[in-house]
C-alpha cells in the first residue's frame, strides 16, 4: 500500500470510522433497540491477556468491530480459574453493556458445584466460537524424555513430584483429562494452574515445571519457533495437522477427552432485545474475515467451532451431563 | 547493531504518517497516563481496531511509545495533588507530594522527568544489546520460588516506609496484606471475606483504594487544617534539581535501572512492582531510611527510573519469546496476530527491521519525555496557584471520576471515600498509607506465588529455601526484618514519614 493510501486510510478511519461510518453500517443490518449500545460495550475476560482467552477475545472485539461497528474494551480479570471473571460480571449491572467470555471451566465449576451460575441458565451464550481438543507439550530441547512413552516413564520414577502446568481448578477439563491419564499409566503429577498464559508459557519454557497441558492454537508460536513439541494429543484420532503427535487410541487410553470451548455470553436479565441485538452482533463477529482467519490459525477449524445460541446451550448441557457422569464416578459429588 | 537501529529510526522518521502516530502514541500517553481511572491501557483498546489499516511497524511502535510516555504520565498528577495517574506511579506519590508541600514540586517533577528518560533510554540500550540472552536467561532463573521470595524481600522493608513508629508501619503492612486477601483465592477460587456482598469476591480494585488513600484523605487533611487555621498554600517553585543533587544520586538511579529492568523482564511482573521494589530499596540501602516519606528527592528517583526501566525490559520477553508481561504487551501480541506475525524468536529473523524501529521508536519516546517533560514542570506546577477551596473540589471531582471509570461501578466510588475517611484517622495515629498499599499489591502477587510454588514443589519446604536464589532473597529479607527490630528496640528508629 503506498504512503498516500495509508495516510488517506488512517485518517478516514480515525475520523470517521467510530463516529459516523461503523454505526451506519450496523444501523443497516439490524436497528438498534432503542438505540442501545450507545458507548463503547466492555468485555469481562476472566484470565489473563496473553492466554487462550485473551487471545479470542480480542479476536472476537476486532471481528464484532470489522461486522458491526461496534467498540468492545476488554476488561482481565484473571484468578479463581476462571471464577473470579465470572462472579465479577454477575455483579455487574445486566443491561447488555458488559459481556463476558468464559470458557468450559464455567460448565464444570457448575456441575462439581463450586459455582451457582448455570452457563445456560442465568446466562444467555451469544455463541460459541471455539471448540478445540488439546495436547500435551514438553520443551523440544528436553533431555530426560523426548516423547511420551519417556515422559510416562520419567513421571512414574518421580512419584509425585512430577509438574504440568495448566489453568485449572478441581473438576475441571484439564484436571479430569488428566487424572484419567495419570490414572491410566499408573503415575501421579502436580498440576499447577497458571490463569495468566504468559506465565503459563514462561514456566515451561524456563523449566519450572515438566510439561503444559494446552491447546494447540494457544501455542502456535512455540511450536513453529521449536521451543515446544507435543507428545500426545487428546482425540481418538490424529488429526492431520498432528498426524506425528499420538492420539488417545495409540497410547491405549479409552476414555472419552473432555473438549475445551470458548464462548461469549451476557446475563439471563438484560433485556431481550438487547438480547437480540448482541446475539446478532457477535454471530456476525464470528462470520467477520478477520475471525475466520484467526480461527484457521489457530487450528480451530478442526473441529467444527460455531454455536448459535441453541447450538451453545446444548453444548453446554451435554457437556454438564458428561461432567456430572465423571463427578459421580470419581465419587466427587452425589 | 548501531546500523540496524539508524535504520529503524530512518524508517520512523521518514514518514510522515509514522511521526504523526509517534506523537500520537507520546501526547496520548502523557495525557491517559495523567487522568486517574483511565491510563494506557484504555487509550490501547480505543486504538486497536485501528491498528489493522496501519502497517505492523507502524501500530507496534504505537503501542511502544505509548507503554513509554503513559508510564510516566501519572507522575505529574501524583506529585501536584497526591494522584497517582496509574498504579506504576504511586510510590512516587510517597515523596513527590511531601516534596510539593514544601515548594519543591519542580524539582521533584524535573527528577521525575529526568529519571523516567534515563531509566527507559538505559532500558532500551539494555534490550537493544541482550534481549535474547537475557529473555532466556530470566525465565529459568526466575520461578513462582524467586518470584515469591523477591515480594518477601520486598515486605520485608515495607514497615519503614511513612510510618511513624515501626510497629505502626507492620500493622499498616499487615493491614495492607489482610485487604488482598478479600475475594477469591488465586488458586483454587475459594470465597473469603466476601460476607455475602458479591463486590467483594473480585477483590477490593487497587485504583479506588489508592485515590482514596492519596487524593481523598489528603483532602480531608487540608480541609482540617484550613478549619483549624494552619493551612497555608503551598510555595510554587519550578526549580529543577541541579546536577548535583542528581549526583549524589547516581547509585539509586543505577540500582533502581537494574531493579526496573529486572522485574520488567519476568512476565506478569511489570512496572507497578518494579516501582514499589525500587522505593523498598531506596529505604533499606539509605543512611535514613526514617526520613523517607517527608520528601525524599530520591524516593522520587527510585520509582520513576524503575517503572520506566521496566517498559524496555517488558519488551524483551515479549518480541523474544512471545510472553507478554502485562496487558499492554498483550495487546501488542493482538496488533502482530492481526498482521499475520507472531511475535517470538522468529521476529528476529523474519521481521527485524520492525523490530528495530520498535527499538528506535522507544529510544526516541524516552527523549522526547524529557523534552515535553521539561516544558511541563515550567506549565503544570502554576496549577498550585489554585486556591484550596477550588483545588480540593477540583481533586474530589477528579478522582470520583477516576474510581467510577474503572468498571463504571458506585461503589467503587463509595470504596475510594471509605478508604478516604480510614487513611485520613490512620495518618493522624502514625500509620502508613504507603505500607498498606504496598501490603495490597505485594500480598497478592505473594500469594499466588507461594502456593504455585509450593505446588512445583511438592510443598516440601527444605528443597524451596534450598534454592540460591530464593535463599539469598529470603535470608536478606530476615536479615532487614532483624535488623529493624534490634533499631526499633534499641530506641534508634524515632517519628518516622507522615506526622499529621
Amino acid at each position: 500500500m503506498s504512503r498516500l493510501c495509508r495516510i488517506t486510510a488512517f485518517a478516514l478511519g480515525s475520523l470517521f470510522g467510530l463516529t459516523l461510518v461503523a454505526p451506519a453500517i450496523a444501523a443497516e443490518m439490524m436497528e438498534k433497540p432503542g438505540g442501545f449500545p450507545e458507548r463503547p460495550l466492555s468485555m469481562i475476560v476472566p484470565y489473563g491477556p496473553g492466554g487462550g482467552s485473551g487471545q479470542v477475545s480480542r479476536a472476537m472485539i476486532q471481528g464484532v468491530k470489522d461486522a458491526t461497528g461496534i467498540d468492545i474494551n476488554p476488561d482481565y480479570k484473571p484468578g479463581g480459574s476462571g471464577m473470579v471473571g465470572l462472579k465479577t460480571y454477575m455483579a455487574a449491572p445486566a443491561d447488555g453493556y458488559t459481556v463476558l467470555e468464559h470458557i468450559d471451566d464455567a460448565t464444570s465449576a457448575f456441575a462439581i458445584g463450586k459455582s451457582k451460575i448455570h452457563p445456560a441458565k442465568d446466562l444467555i451464550p451469544l455463541v460459541i466460537s471455539q471448540i478445540t481438543f488439546s495436547q500435551i507439550y514438553i520443551r523440544s530441547k528436553e533431555t530426560r524424555f523426548t516423547d511420551w512413552g519417556s515422559f510416562v516413564k520419567f513421571a512414574q520414577a518421580q512419584n509425585g513430584k512430577a509438574t504440568i502446568a495448566n489453568v485449572s481448578g478441581e473438576g475441571s477439563m484439564e484436571r479430569i483429562n488428566m487424572n484419567r491419564t495419570a490414572e491410566h499409566f499408573g503415575f501421579k503429577i502436580q498440576q499447577i494452574s497458571f490463569d495468566k498464559g504468559g506465565p503459563r508459557y514462561a514456566a515451561l519454557k524456563g523449566g519450572q515445571v515438566d510439561a503444559l497441558f494446552e491447546q494447540p492454537g494457544d501455542v502456535r508460536g512455540f511450536l513453529e519457533s521449536g521451543d515446544f513439541k507435543p507428545i500426545l494429543t487428546f482425540l481418538k484420532e490424529r488429526p492431520a495437522a498432528f498426524a506425528n503427535v499420538p492420539s488417545m487410541t495409540d497410547v491405549g487410553l479409552k476414555f472419552t477427552p473432555l473438549m475445551r470451548f470458548r464462548g461469549f455470553y451476557v446475563h439471563k436479565d438484560v433485556p431481550a432485545a438487547r438480547v437480540k441485538y448482541l446475539q446478532w452482533a457477535f454471530q456476525n463477529g464470528y462470520h467477520a474475515d478477520s475471525y475466520l482467519a484467526f480461527n484457521k490459525k489457530k487450528y480451530m477449524d478442526l473441529i467444527p467451532s460455531f454455536r448459535d445460541t441453541k447450538g451453545a446451550k446444548q453444548l453446554i448441557d451435554d457437556t454438564m451431563k458428561i461432567y456430572k457422569k465423571t463427578y459421580k464416578e470419581m465419587g466427587l459429588i452425589q | 547493531m548501531l546500523e540496524q537501529l539508524a535504520g529503524g529510526a530512518l524508517t520512523l522518521f521518514s514518514d510522515p504518517l509514522s511521526i504523526g502516530i509517534f506523537f500520537a502514541g507520546l501526547i496520548g500517553g502523557m495525557l491517559f497516563g495523567a487522568i486517574p481511572g483511565v491510563n494506557m491501557l484504555t487509550l490501547g483498546a480505543i486504538f486497536l481496531p485501528f491498528s489493522g489499516i496501519l502497517s505492523a511497524s507502524d501500530a507496534i511502535m504505537f503501542y511502544s511509545v505509548l507503554y513509554c510516555s503513559g508510564t510516566y504520565g501519572g507522575a505529574v498528577t501524583a506529585i501536584l495533588f497526591n494522584i497517582p495517574g496509574s498504579p506504576e506511579n504511586a510510590p512516587t506519590a510517597f515523596d513527590g507530594y511531601p516534596m510539593t508541600q514544601q515548594g519543591q514540586a519542580g524539582k521533584a517533577i524535573g527528577a521525575a522527568v529526568l529519571c523516567s528518560s534515563l531509566g527507559g533510554t538505559c532500558s532500551v540500550f539494555i534490550m537493544i544489546a541482550f534481549t535474547p540472552l537475557l529473555a532466556d536467561w530470566a525465565i529459568r532463573a526466575f520461578g513462582p520460588p524467586e518470584i515469591f521470595a523477591l515480594v518477601f524481600l520486598g515486605i520485608s522493608v515495607a514497615s519503614s516506609v511513612g510510618a511513624r513508629t515501626l510497629w505502626k508501619g507492620w500493622l499498616s503492612v499487615l493491614l495492607g496484606l489482610m485487604v488482598a486477601t478479600v475475594g477469591l483465592d488465586p488458586v483454587a477460587g475459594i470465597e473469603r471475606y466476601e460476607f455475602g456482598f458479591v463486590y467483594l469476591l473480585a477483590g477490593i480494585h487497587f485504583i479506588p483504594l489508592i485515590l482514596g488513600f492519596f487524593a481523598v484523605s489528603e483532602v480531608f487533611v487540608q480541609a482540617e487544617r484550613r478549619v483549624v487555621g494552619i493551612y497555608r498554600m503551598h510555595a510554587v517553585s519550578a526549580k529543577l534539581p541541579s546536577l548535583l543533587e542528581f549526583w549524589r544520586l547516581k547509585i539509586a538511579v543505577i540500582r533502581s535501572v537494574l531493579l526496573g529492568f529486572f522485574a520488567g523482564i519476568l512476565p506478569g511482573i511489570g512496572a507497578t512492582l518494579a516501582a514499589f521494589l525500587s522505593y523498598n530499596e531506596a529505604v533499606r540501602w539509605s543512611r535514613t531510611p526514617e526520613k523517607f516519606g517527608t520528601g525524599r528527592l530520591e524516593g522520587v528517583v527510585a520509582s520513576e527510573t524503575a517503572n520506566n526501566a521496566a517498559t524496555g525490559a517488558a519488551m524483551i520477553p515479549l518480541l523474544a519469546l512471545g510472553l507478554p508481561g502485562g496487558a499492554l504487551t498483550a495487546m501488542m501480541i493482538g496488533v502482530f496476530q492481526m498482521h499475520d506475525m507472531e511475535p517470538g524468536p522468529l521476529v528476529f529473523i523474519n521481521s527485524s527491521e520492525l523490530v528495530f524501529v520498535v527499538f528506535a521508536a522507544m529510544f526516541f519516546a524516552n527523549i522526547a519525555i524529557f523534552v515535553l517533560g521539561y516544558l511541563e514542570v515550567k506549565t503544570v506546577t502554576q496549577l498550585l496557584r489554585i486556591p484550596f477551596q477550588f483545588l480540593a473540589p477540583a481533586i474530589l471531582l477528579l478522582s470520583t471520576i477516576g474510581a467510577y471509570a474503572v468498571r463504571g461501578l458506585a461503589t467503587d466510588v463509595l470504596v475510594m471515600f471509605a478508604a478516604g475517611i480510614i487513611a485520613f484517622f490512620l495518618r493522624r495515629s502514625g500509620y502508613s498509607v504507603a505500607g498498606i498499599v504496598l501490603g495490597v499489591i505485594l500480598g497478592r502477587l505473594g500469594e499466588q506465588n507461594f502456593a504455585q510454588a509450593m505446588q512445583i514443589l511438592s510443598y516440601d519446604m527444605g528443597a524451596f529455601i534450598s534454592r540460591p536464589i530464593v535463599a539469598l532473597l529470603i535470608g536478606a529479607g530476615v536479615l532487614t526484618i532483624a535488623i529493624n527490630v534490634y533499631r526499633a528496640l534499641k530506641g534508634t528508629r524515632r517519628g518516622l514519614g507522615v506526622k499529621d
